[in-house]
């Protein structure tokens, strides 16, 4: 199958690369087409903790965009409740074969530090956030405390 | 019994179709154009005169080819690079090659045929690479690009493009590489399909992007219809289906809708769908005679109304004395509007727009409703006639123009029908009272020729058919001041 030989290679090269903002890579080994790992975002508010995520490839990977979800929840104007996110990248209109996981992955990562309330997934947060700033950001800080993940030791 | 068929003349009968299948399908808005006896241009007196044509699928291939041909010999490219461009540019060649003329280069990487930046060529010594989209390594002659020389192995170009097949997805494709636009053009695809199947898919979906890009051709909307209308005159006229008679707005390809254009009808069905349980709760199939409050249902197409049980006349749409509106003025298709609305509440005003909305809505669909039960008046109609003809009053081709009148009738209704949304979405002033006045008068006159053709007693048809001429010419006078395409 053409999508494991890549993920294989993806997967390697994405452990040897150190990357910091995305730690923890579990793979079963007997399903390489789902990966979970962890965000771990540099920008306040989200810098107070680690956000648990899934990214699950389809079989036609990488001719089809692989699918990303958040498992820790997340106060955030472009991830939703139930976890899914929107992500140009991996759009069915935009995706391209050639795009790797690792590029994936650092679009995420800005994503999250740099939130885009001009397309939101909720509405009511994009409004808070272009509102009022300073209410924003402390309910989003509030809310990682309560809920993110333990960020792991550098 | 055989019947409808002498209304059923088609007036584009001059076009190119031979195919008369399915001639005795009744099509109310089509018909008694052969009562035009001076022989005056068209263009000129008929608002709704249209020039067009019914294209196979064969014809239109033709045609693009053709437009292709002459773009390939004029700038010296492949039909295929020739096709990139036409699609991108609504098929209009002369201005393509003025632009070509002037600057090559910005409008082969406005249509996506060469990257935006030039590419560097990688110098690989070696006889092997690695495909970065399946990692694996093969030798160089398995490796294609496009322009941008984004290279990738054939194995790969192929999934791509099955995948984006299967996805419906044609003109559209573009290089596999990250942020890389370059389209692929129709002759790349082609080499790296095989499948038979995948094939056919490929130049089905291509030929539908390359008809929904020119402008001059519109699928026609029909079920499962493949005829494509051409027309030059790019507007929001009426064609009918020369294969499946559906008529359809050329600009818009949704049901006919004069004197309202394209926007409006749409906002219009838009607020209809999303308001029509409301409208629907509100206004009731049924309604009580004024006169003596027995339940009545409306079976037919007039709005004159008769009681049955008390034989009261009066008018469905306002519930008043039908005498009232046989005379000069005919009123109740005019929506006042309240005076002081701006003095009133948010509540009131909210209310007042619904009272308004549905003003226009209950029109709207009494007439729909009309036209729907048309095949049931042409049933009574049949049933009535060979009664006559039995009892002796006359032969059945003595009796024929009633269905050219209910022709006519229908046809009338059916503008009438669109002319609510027009008026919705009118602003109050002079000249919405002036369409406010001739949507009347065409009203009066629609309801007089729909009395006259339920109730005809003789083969004398002097009256009749001066009914028709004033109703007919009600409505194109309407659509002459009115419909602005």
């Amino acid at each position: 199958m053409a999508a494991t030989k890549r993920l294989q290679k993806e997967l390697v090269d994405i452990r040897n690369s150190g990357l910091k903002s995305f730690r923890d890579i579990h793979v079963d080994e007997t399903n390489i087409l789902t990966w979970q790992g962890l965000i771990v975002p540099d920008n306040p508010p989200y810098n107070k903790g680690a956000f648990k995520i899934e990214i699950n490839f389809p079989a036609e990977y990488p001719f089809k965009p692989p699918k990303i979800n958040f498992k820790t929840k997340i106060y955030h104007p472009n991830i939703d409740e139930k976890g899914q996110v929107c992500l140009p990248i991996i759009s069915a209109e935009n995706w391209k074969p050639a795009t790797r996981t690792d590029q994936v992955i650092q679009a995420l990562v800005a994503l999250v530090n740099e939130p885009e309330p001009e397309h939101p997934l909720r509405a009511d947060l994009a409004e808070e956030y272009l509102k009022d700033k300073k209410k924003f950001t402390k309910n989003a800080e509030e809310f990682t405390k309560k809920h993110s993940e333990k960020r792991p030791a550098e | 019994m055989e019947a409808i068929t002498a209304v059923a003349q088609d007036p584009e009968s001059d076009m190119d179709c031979s195919d008369n299948e399915g001639f005795d399908d009744y099509d109310y808005y089509n018909a008694t154009e052969d009562n035009d006896i001076e022989q005056v241009d068209p263009s000129k007196t008929d608002p709704e005169h249209f020039e067009y044509e019914c294209l196979t699928e064969e014809q239109v291939e033709r045609l693009l080819n053709e437009t292709v041909e002459i773009l390939s010999n004029n700038l010296q490219i492949t039909p295929s690079l020739a096709k990139v461009l036409l699609h991108s540019h609504s098929w209009a060649v002369t201005s393509i090659i003025s632009k070509y003329r002037s600057n090559p280069d910005n409008l082969l990487i406005n249509s996506k045929v060469k990257p935006v930046t030039t590419p560097s060529t990688s110098s690989t010594c070696s006889r092997y690479m690695t495909c970065p989209v399946c990692v694996s390594p093969q030798v160089n002659e398995r490796f294609f690009s496009l322009s941008c020389l984004h290279s990738f192995c054939k194995d790969c170009w192929t999934t791509h493009f099955e995948v984006q097949i299967g996805q419906g997805i044609s003109t559209a494709i573009s290089c596999m590489a990250r942020e890389c636009e370059v389209l692929a053009p129709e002759d790349f695809v082609l080499k790296h399909l095989s499948r038979t199947t995948m094939r056919e898919k490929f130049q089905q979906y291509s030929f539908q992007d390359y008809v929904k890009s020119h402008p001059e051709l519109r699928f026609c909307p029909g079920p499962n219809c493949q005829v494509v209308v051409r027309s030059r005159e790019l507007k929001a006229k009426r064609s009918v289906c020369c294969q499946c008679k559906t008529i359809f707005c050329f600009k818009c390809g949704m049901d006919y809708h004069a004197p309202t254009d394209c926007l409006t009808i749409k906002k219009w069905l838009t607020k209809c769908a999303d308001d029509s349980e409301t409208a629907n709760y509100i206004s009731a199939h049924t309604k009580d005679c004024p006169n003596c409050h027995i339940c009545i249902e409306k079976n037919g197409g007039c709005n004159h109304m008769q009681c049955y049980n008390c034989k009261y006349d009066f008018c469905w749409m306002c519930l008043g004395d039908w005498k009232a509106h046989g005379s000069e003025y005919y009123e109740c298709s005019r929506y006042k509007e309240n005076p002081n609305i701006a003095h009133e509440s948010v509540h009131a005003q909210a209310r007042e727009a619904l009272k308004k909305y549905l003003h226009y809505y209950e029109r709207w669909e009494n007439h729909s409703k009309s036209l729907k039960l048309e095949a049931h008046t042409l049933e009574k109609l049949k049933a009535r006639i060979n009664q006559k003809v039995m009892s002796g009053l006359g032969t059945w081709i003595d009796w024929q123009y009633l269905f050219t009148a209910a022709a006519l009738l229908a046809k009338c209704r059916y503008t009438l029908q669109y002319t609510y949304p027009y008026a919705y979405y009118m602003e109050t002033g002079p000249r919405k009272e002036l369409f406010e006045y001739q949507q009347a008068q065409l009203e009066a006159e629609i309801e007089n020729l729909s009395w006259k053709i339920e109730r005809a007693e003789t083969t004398d048809r002097g009256d009749l058919e001066n009914q028709m001429d004033i109703a007919e010419k009600r409505r194109t006078t309407l659509l002459k001041d009115f419909l602005d395409v």
